[in-house]
């Protein structure tokens, strides 16, 4: 630009001329000066993680945007992930990079706008793990209807452990319950958890693991948000169930877990059977065993009360009165039918008597006839020529007999 | 005799508590049906009732068995459950 002056002898001033280094190192101590630490309201965009860890970005709103870096150190503090269209108070310095003549808000922290940091960790983290599956309903296991023991990951000075403890007295205070202590808040006690948890799966008598804390803020439950514990849960051998906080309380862990309770004293319940149910039920099945047993005792000794009267009824005392009743009626059937024989039989030998004595040789003898024998053999004579003159002869008449001697034959 | 309804060998001491109870509700079932020859339902009933006493066993007095579980060098050890210490 010129310089209208009056002539005078002062040397004459030209434009200002500056090297292109000066200008802009001008110009970042003015914006450092004016501006310096600020906070900045706008959107991330164009979000670009390096591989150095330095994320690169926009901020933007309506008319205008700025060229930001947040590096890897402020990065990694950051609960939540930093992701294009976040709505976000960023707080940093302004200043010009020489180098390339930009200019560029280095950002410190980030604070979302709308929704706090750690929502929006959480929202961000349940997220991406429910894509993974790690939330899937179908990989849940189911919880043993009569373990052997419970493990208790929490805090030995809890008031859940005290509710844990009160209820399975109740359902039954004779179940073995075996507790792996643990913090359950501040940094790192999402490790302690998962090294509890791995203490117990140790013990095979276990069969279900709760996971249990009462009820606090966001930031005292952030440890049940870790994603390391989210995995480990899922990977755990053994169910678990997690109890954490108040009813309206979600957290990572809850969504990992085999099961969710709203508390920690329905988280016990859950898992430990009523005992006194079972005790009822022993006493009723025992009572049906007896009245099952008692009936079919019952109609075994009615069985044999009705075969023992049959039995009477076949007995041999009565069995041989019973024959000797009919031999003695058979018995007088047979004398009268014998006796009737035997009269028959008399009478039939009177005739026959009589028609033999007719017929007897001494009934030819009566009519006057004799019989002649030999006396030497006794053979009877039939034939006068069988004796010789002289010989002696027995004759038999009908009274008595003769000694006679031959003194002639006639042979006709 | 390889069927359900026949009385179970004495090695059924160690069966899990809920396989137990599901032999006991069998047993009760089976002898309630009748049909059983007499020698049969006295040993089903003596395999029942000695279920149901050891369920009940199982089941347990009053006595608490609360433990912790801690590292010990290279295993684990319990040791009861000091609420009071810190």
């Amino acid at each position: 630009m010129s310089d209208e002056g009056s002539g005078s002898g002062e040397a004459r001033q030209g434009p200002r001329v500056l090297r292109v280094s000066e200008l802009v190192a001008a110009l970042r101590d003015a914006v450092e000066s004016a501006v310096g630490r600020v906070w900045v309201v706008g959107e991330v965009s164009n979000l670009r993680r390096a591989a150095s860890g330095h994320c690169y970005f926009t901020l933007k709103d309506d008319v205008a945007q700025l060229r930001a870096v947040m590096f890897r150190g402020d990065a990694s503090r950051l609960r939540f992930d930093l992701e294009d269209g976040l709505e976000a108070l960023a707080f940093g310095e302004v200043s010009l990079y020489v180098a390339r003549g930009e200019l560029q808000m280095v950002v410190r922290d980030v604070v979302p706008r709308g929704v706090g940091a750690l929502r929006l960790a959480f929202e961000q983290l349940r997220a991406r793990l429910d894509a993974e599956g790690l939330f899937d309903p179908a990989s849940k296991r189911p919880l043993p209807a009569f373990p052997r023991a419970v493990g208790i990951v929490t805090s030995l000075h809890a008031a859940a452990l005290h509710d844990v403890l009160e209820v399975s007295g109740a359902l039954w205070p004779s179940l073995p319950l075996l507790i792996a202590a643990a913090r359950v808040q501040g940094e790192g006690a999402d490790l302690e958890i998962i090294e509890a948890m791995q203490l117990l799966a140790t013990r095979p008598e276990i069969d279900v693991i709760l996971l249990v804390r009462g009820g606090g803020s966001i930031e005292d439950l952030w440890p049940f948000n870790s994603e390391v514990l989210a995995r480990a849960i899922a990977r755990c051998p053994v169910p678990v169930v997690a109890g954490v906080g108040h009813e309206t309380d979600v957290t990572i862990a809850d969504l990992a877990a085999d099961a969710r309770a709203p508390t920690p004293s329905a988280a016990a319940a859950l898992v430990v059977p009523d005992r006194r149910a079972l005790f009822e039920r022993l006493l009723r099945d025992e009572r049906r065993l007896a009245v099952a047993i008692e009936a079919q005792l019952a109609r075994a000794r009615a069985r044999v009360a009705s075969r023992a009267d049959a039995l009477r009824h076949l007995a041999p005392a009565a069995r041989l009165a019973a024959w000797r009743a009919r031999l003695a009626r058979s018995g007088d059937r047979l004398r009268g039918v014998l006796e009737a024989q035997l009269a028959d039989g008399r009478a039939r030998l009177a005739v026959a008597a009589g028609q033999l004595d007719s017929l007897s040789p001494l009934a030819v003898l009566a009519r006057g006839y004799a019989i002649a024998r030999r006396l030497d053999d006794g053979r009877i004579v039939r034939r006068a020529r069988d004796v010789a003159s002289g010989d002696v002869l027995a004759v038999r008449l009908a009274e008595g007999s003769l000694e006679v001697r031959v003194t002639a034959l006639r042979p006709r | 005799m390889a069927n359900a309804d026949t009385p179970a060998p004495p090695e059924r001491e160690a069966l899990p508590f809920e396989d137990a109870l599901e032999r006991l509700e069998a047993i009760v079932d089976r002898l309630e049906h009748g049909d059983l020859a007499l020698e049969d339902a006295l040993a089903t009933f003596e395999e029942g009732v000695g279920l149901s006493r050891r369920l009940g066993e199982q089941l347990g007095g009053a006595e608490r068995r609360v433990e912790e579980l801690l590292r010990e060098g290279a295993g684990l050890a319990t040791r009861p459950l000091d609420l009071e210490s810190e």
